[in-house]
């Protein structure tokens, strides 16, 4: 178990974390998600000693014990970096070696035991006879499971990556997700990892935790904050959206001519209201569906990939939106760029600015 | 595949710059071959012949003197303390300025580089007015019986002086482009800082290191300015090669002047077949990465 209390750190003017706590649970995959500048790199750091917080703001807590002045070498983490920072003078076997060898004499592992925990980990990464490589021999994909093998050679507490696949290409960032996730499965050690890639986030970790802005946004499973998002901010962060402006009065949102049920604002009085929607929770229809219906007038359409992509506009106000359909809706409705349509907001949410949840 | 990579680089180079007429290109080739030779390579062919001039014999003669030996004999003792401490000094302020933020970091930059600013000349004097006998601490130098110029110990500072920048000037930018990440890894996985700085920092910048003390040394045995002005010129004793010559060629003595003078060019010489050694093996070493 690891928590941070009420962290702040700045540097210089710039307050990089305000009063933060987070609790990480024994063996889960927990996601910092944030765009840059939100501070999770920083409070990554700070659970693994390479940056300490401001005096007296805060404590990092090991399984209870107060680590939180205690520097990096004592504090049995696995760091895997952005840029993978392997030592390029050594081979990969070095590299993976290098948290043993560095050990005091006393609780060194012998030769002999080294090279059986070395070769052990190459195979866990899946990086059998890359022993004598030197990192600048590797792919980017290889070096950073390098990484990860010298991280764990030193059985870390916990597994902290920053930004593990950031510098690698979409294909084998996507591999490595998938496997990244797989290992977790297989040793179970409690892992940070730090993204600003949604996807990542969602795919990979047990937990997210959504940051911005030196501060904690929303915490919960993928599924809890993909389908529920706290506010505006984590909606917008999460996947694309669209933003409609309208009001809401009495627990219903007025939106053009149409009215919708809103029964998260029931004492609401005609206040300004933010309303979001997922373009793939539209639904397109040629023909008017009476009261929740908007008409909206068809600027693009884009069939390529798995997912039909269309550009709207509404009648009313002339705002432009999104919608995803799937191939099979696609086919029960007319989509010719110029024509009209109706469509009809699925699974909406509504934040009001007097009145917000 | 780096290897590939840099061919195609260079074939894509000389397809640029063959673009260029060929006077042009036959021009500037010219003109820097000529100057170059003008007044670089005749010069140091003139030292050698000069030397050698008056036969095999003489040119050995001129080393053999008790005052040539001296000279030669200070020459190295210069140089195997210079180099080492400007080696450690030069290490730990191109460390503290590439991997720490602190107050006073940017005047230490520069004051790195005051040797290269300041003439020779002025260096030296600066010694003889703080440690001359009618210098600022002389006085109390003399009182305790310490002898700094027109000694040794004088000639070891003012080479540390002007032989300072190198190493540091070195280190600094590849220090910097090679960022703390290294370290910080070797932090996580238990290192301490001694450990640290031995198994992972100094085989980083071992070429750029190797490269600033053989630029040290050699301008550690070269040096006359700020040298000439600390040594008091007493021969047999606080002469160095390059006040030597100058001795040697003031008494018209010219063969045994540019027979010694041809040591130091020769160390010039083989100075610059280290430099481009290393610079081969780093550029391998970058090309790779």
């Amino acid at each position: 178990m690891i928590e941070a209390q009420n962290i702040t750190k700045r540097f210089g003017e710039f307050k990089a974390l305000n009063n933060v706590s987070l609790s990480v649970k024994s063996g889960e995959l927990l996601a910092l998600l944030g765009p840059s500048g939100s501070g999770k790199t920083t409070l990554l750091r700070i659970i693994a000693g390479l940056e300490f917080p401001d005096r007296g703001a805060g404590r990092v807590l090991f399984n209870g014990e107060d680590v939180t002045y205690n520097p990096a070498a004592s504090r049995q983490v696995g760091f895997a970096f952005q840029h993978y920072a392997l030592f390029r003078h050594m081979t990969v076997f070095e590299n993976v070696a290098f948290g043993l060898r560095v050990r005091p004499a006393a609780t060194r592992p012998l030769e002999t035991e080294i090279r059986r925990r070395v070769i052990e980990l190459l195979s866990l990464v899946q990086l059998d006879n890359m022993d004598k490589r030197f990192p600048t021999q590797l792919s980017g994909g290889q070096r950073q499971r390098v990484a990860l093998a010298r991280a764990l050679a030193v059985q870390p507490k916990v597994l902290l990556l920053d930004e593990p696949f950031g510098a690698l290409d979409a294909k084998v960032r996507k591999e490595l997700r998938r496997w990244l996730r797989q290992l977790h499965k297989e040793i179970h050690i409690t892992s940070i990892f730090v993204t600003h890639d949604q996807d990542e986030a969602l795919e990979v970790a047990s937990r997210v935790v959504v940051m911005n802005k030196g501060a904690i946004e929303q915490i919960g499973t993928p599924e809890e904050v993909y389908d529920r998002p706290a506010n505006p901010f984590v909606y917008n962060f999460l996947g694309s959206v669209n933003l409609f402006h309208g009001r809401v009065h009495g627990g219903q949102v007025h939106l053009g001519n149409t009215s919708l049920p809103a029964p998260e604002h029931p004492e609401a009085q005609d206040a300004p209201a933010m309303i979001y929607v997922r373009p793939h929770e539209i639904h397109v229809a040629n023909q008017s569906n009476g009261q929740q219906s908007l008409p909206a007038l068809i600027r693009d359409v884009n069939p390529a990939g798995p997912l039909v992509h269309i550009e709207l506009e509404r009648l009313d106000d002339g705002a432009k939106f999104a919608v995803e359909l799937t191939r099979e809706q696609s086919r029960n409705v007319q989509l010719t760029p110029g024509s009209q349509v109706f469509v009809e907001l699925k699974n909406l949410r509504v934040f009001s600015e007097d009145y917000s949840i | 595949m780096a290897g590939v990579i840099t061919r195609l680089n260079k074939a894509k180079r000389n397809t640029r710059a063959a673009q260029d007429p060929a006077w042009v290109r036959w021009s500037l080739i010219g003109v820097s071959l000529a100057f170059l030779g003008l007044f670089l390579f005749v010069p140091l062919a003139a030292v050698f012949t000069e030397g050698l001039r008056r036969g095999v014999r003489v040119y050995l003669a001129a080393f053999q003197t008790p005052d040539a030996l001296a000279a030669i004999r200070l020459t190295l003792l210069v140089a195997v303390i210079a180099v080492p401490l400007n080696l450690v000094f030069g290490l730990a302020a191109a460390w503290a300025i590439a991997k720490f933020e602190f107050p006073g970091k940017s005047l230490l930059t520069t004051l790195i580089d005051l040797p290269f600013a300041v003439s020779p000349v002025i260096s030296g004097l600066i010694y003889v007015l703080l440690f001359g006998a009618h210098g600022l601490i002389g006085p109390w130098l003399m009182e305790h019986n310490i002898q700094l110029i027109f000694a040794v110990p004088g000639i070891v500072m003012a080479t540390l002086f002007v032989t300072f920048p190198f190493v540091a000037r070195e280190l600094i930018p590849v220090m910097q482009s090679r960022g703390n990440d290294e370290e910080f890894a070797a932090l996580t996985l238990g290192a301490n800082g001694w450990q640290t700085f031995w198994r992972v920092t100094l085989p980083n910048v071992k070429w750029g290191l190797f490269y600033g003390v053989i630029l040290c040394n050699a301008r550690a045995m070269g040096e006359f300015g700020a040298v000439s002005v600390v040594s008091g010129h007493i021969r047999g004793q606080t002469n160095t090669m390059p006040l030597h010559i100058e001795i040697l060629y003031n008494e018209y003595n010219y063969a045994a002047a540019f027979a010694v003078a041809s040591l130091l060019s020769l160390l010039a010489l083989v100075t610059l077949a280290l430099k481009s050694l290393i610079e081969a093996q780093s550029a391998e070493q970058t090309q790779n990465d």
